[in-house]
């Protein structure tokens, strides 16, 4: 069921429960009141009547004519009297009852002994409801007579009818111009719901550039719409950068590919000597190489995005993995006319996993390496400041602007300059050094210049270990 | 007919040299945006073959600088970006044709072929002057239905004669369209390789199609 009438028609029950329930106690206060008015006026006209009596000495009436002249209140048409005798025979009553015989009852002629008035509602076929007082009148602890004034309840009848004829038909009315209000009022309040709705399945269905036109209040629907602006938003970026990131992957990927196909279909295409051949399957395998570096580290990068990669926290002493990595970048710096040197080298310890460290120390001189000139010197230093370890790698190579500094960690970025010096980069490493420095909850740190050389410095926390130590 | 291919990839650059040189074309290679552009400017190309992505100056940025310096050699743009955005944007920054890489060879020679067809004024696939015929997309040529069997720079000069037939052409002109940067212009290797022509076309025939302007260059032409 929509929204819009589930809503109508809650309101709608709830109302007319309040409107039943206000009109039940409405219609018994009226007819309660109504009551009460006739009883007051009985019993004004009784005591009238006793006062009368009393006057008179309580003597024996002599006939309505001489009563009736004297209290011309009693004549008044929608009332009649009649006055018992203590044994429940009538002496005298007023006229406009003559057709009508009505006895005193027995409940009424018991309480008159003990000298208590009785009201009693009385009810006579094809006759409306009379509604009686019995007054007793004593002397000297003596019932001599009752005094009963009775009224027609004709008119609170007609009234209580009428009354309740009114309910019957206004609260219907009432309900539904109710409902009617309320189904407009839902409609309303939801139409800025159904707005977002088909603007969120237009988003929905692909396109992430758009934004939900933003209510001006700043109510629960307002509110919605900015959450679900800002949850577009977000996912808008992430989409792009996904988007970005997989052009930039097949770019990458298409350029060892352009260079295997054409090679390889330019030698095809006629009679070749035997060199060339070779020439371009060395080459080829070169580009092989290439994509299979691009499609490790891509897979380690998108494992790493999944936290699928496996990491160790153990105490790692860095000087140690230096000088690994030192000999091995000698044995390869020696090949390249580059000399790789330690400075200073404090012992440090931090908390992590060995194998990433390795790999994020080797990644950064291979990176020195490859971006200095032939005969340059690569230097590695080791520094314990604070509660810090800074493991830096300092090159005279290419340098790298300051406006590059924060792209070069981008997946696939390489400055003009990185590649007009070298097409062996992937783009990859530096992102790869980042993430491993995140992980272990450091950072890695450029200071550099063009043609001024780079340093590289990867900042680490200590081990806990040593933190109580210092 | 000369062609400038930028293209930052050595490899990828190379290999394109190699491959036009082999159907004759005169080819510079240069792997700078910047760089490419002045060269684009300085030199009159028959042909522009630009990558995208280059170093100091982007080759969508290379074409549109050409445009703007009011030069209509044609463009060939390479690109590893596939997506029609990408086509469209090169194709917008006036370049005449879009690849995607990787590509094979024959479509590049084929794009390569329409384009400096669509450059030289509009003539048809075959080249003909009087009862010369040259094929540019096999290479054939042919004179009063005889086979006439070339070399790469003869091929390259003569096709360049009959593109302009009709018009005198300088030897300058002659070298800048027929060799490449590398070629030394105190030489007379231009006289030399007109002179070979001559033997394969016009020794023989009484109709000489190869004229000798003095003091400017040389003419082909029918009478």
């Amino acid at each position: 069921m929509p929204l819009r009438v589930r809503l109508t028609l809650w309101y709608g029950s709830a109302l007319a429960l309040v409107l039943i329930i206000f009109s039940v106690i409405l219609y018994a206060i009226t007819a309660r009141s109504l009551r009460d008015t006739v009883d007051e006026s009985l019993e004004e006209t009784a005591m009238t009547a006793v006062r009368s009596l009393e006057a008179r000495g309580f003597l024996p009436l002599i006939d309505e004519e001489e009563l009736l002249s004297q209290f011309p209140e009693l004549t008044r048409i929608d009332k009649f009297f009649q006055i018992f005798t203590p044994s429940g025979t009538i002496t005298i009553r007023s006229p406009n009852i003559k057709q009508h015989e009505v006895p005193l009852s027995r409940t009424a002629l018991e309480a008159s002994f003990t000298g208590q008035s009785t009201f009693e509602s009385a009810k006579y076929p094809k006759e409306p409801p009379l509604r009686l007082i019995s007054v007793p009148i004593m002397y000297r602890g003596n019932l001599l007579y009752i005094v009963q004034v009775g009224t027609s309840m004709e008119s609170v009848g007609e009234t209580l009818h009428r009354f309740l004829v009114l309910l019957v038909i206004a609260i219907p009315i009432a309900l539904a111009v109710s409902l009617a209000g309320g189904w407009f009022l839902a409609g309303r309040a939801l139409r800025p719901v159904d707005k977002i709705t088909l603007a969120a399945q237009r988003i929905a269905a692909g396109d992430l550039s758009q934004r939900l036109s933003m209510p001006p209040a700043h109510d629960e629907i307002g509110r919605l719409a900015a959450t679900f602006n800002n949850m577009i938003g977000r996912l808008d970026t992430s989409f792009r950068q996904i988007r970005q990131f997989t052009s930039d992957a097949s770019h990458e990927l298409r350029t060892p590919l352009t260079v295997m196909k054409g090679e390889t279909d330019l030698i095809l295409r006629r009679p070749r000597p035997i060199e060339d051949y070779k020439t371009v399957l060395e080459s080829n395998l070169e580009e092989i190489d290439r994509m299979t570096r691009i499609v490790d580290e891509l897979l380690f990068l998108s494992r790493a995005d999944m936290g699928e990669v496996k990491v160790e926290s153990l105490p790692v002493a860095l000087e140690a993995l230096v000088e690994d990595v030192h000999r091995q970048a000698t044995l390869l710096g020696h090949d390249r006319d580059i000399e790789v040197v330690l400075g200073t080298i404090m012992p440090v310890i931090v908390q992590g996993d060995d194998l990433r460290l390795r790999e994020l120390l080797l990644n950064l001189v291979e990176n020195a390496m490859k971006y200095s000139h032939p005969g340059g010197k690569v230097e590695i230093s080791l520094l314990k400041e604070g509660q810090e370890a800074r493991l830096s790698i300092t090159d005279h190579g290419i340098g790298i602007a300051p406006a590059d500094h924060k792209k070069i960690f981008h997946r696939f970025f390489r400055t003009d300059v990185a590649r007009a010096h070298t097409k062996k980069g992937t783009g990859l490493g530096l992102a790869i050094c980042s993430w491993i420095a995140d992980l272990h909850k450091g950072r890695v740190e450029v200071k550099s210049d063009l043609g001024q050389g780079s340093t590289f410095t990867v900042v680490l926390p200590l081990a806990p270990l040593q933190l109580s130590k210092v | 007919m000369r062609v400038l291919v930028i293209e930052d990839e050595t490899k990828v650059g190379s290999f394109i040299k190699r491959a036009l040189e082999e159907e004759s074309y005169a080819v510079d290679l240069c792997e700078d945006g910047a760089k490419g552009l002045d060269m684009a400017l300085a030199t009159d190309y028959d042909l522009l073959v630009v990558d995208v992505m280059l170093p100091s100056m982007s080759g969508l940025d290379v074409v549109k600088n050409v445009r703007h310096e009011r030069v209509q050699t044609p463009v060939l743009i390479l690109s590893a970006q596939s997506q029609i955005d990408q086509r469209v944007k090169g194709l917008d920054a006036g370049a005449d044709d879009y690849l995607t890489k990787p590509f094979a060879i024959d479509e590049l020679l084929a794009r390569v072929r329409a384009l400096l067809r669509r450059g030289a004024t509009e003539s048809p696939g075959i080249l003909q002057v009087d009862d010369l015929l040259l094929n540019p997309a096999t290479r054939d040529v042919t004179r009063g239905g005889q086979r006439i069997e070339l070399t790469l720079k003869e091929y390259a000069l003569l096709e360049y004669l009959m593109r302009h037939a009709g018009r005198v052409l300088t030897r300058p002109m002659i070298s800048e369209h027929v060799w490449n940067q590398d070629f030394d212009t105190f030489t007379n290797v231009i006289d030399v390789y007109v002179n070979y022509l001559r033997n394969k076309i016009d020794r023989g025939r009484t109709k000489k199609l190869i004229h000798t302007i003095r003091g400017s260059g040389y003419m082909l032409k029918a009478d």
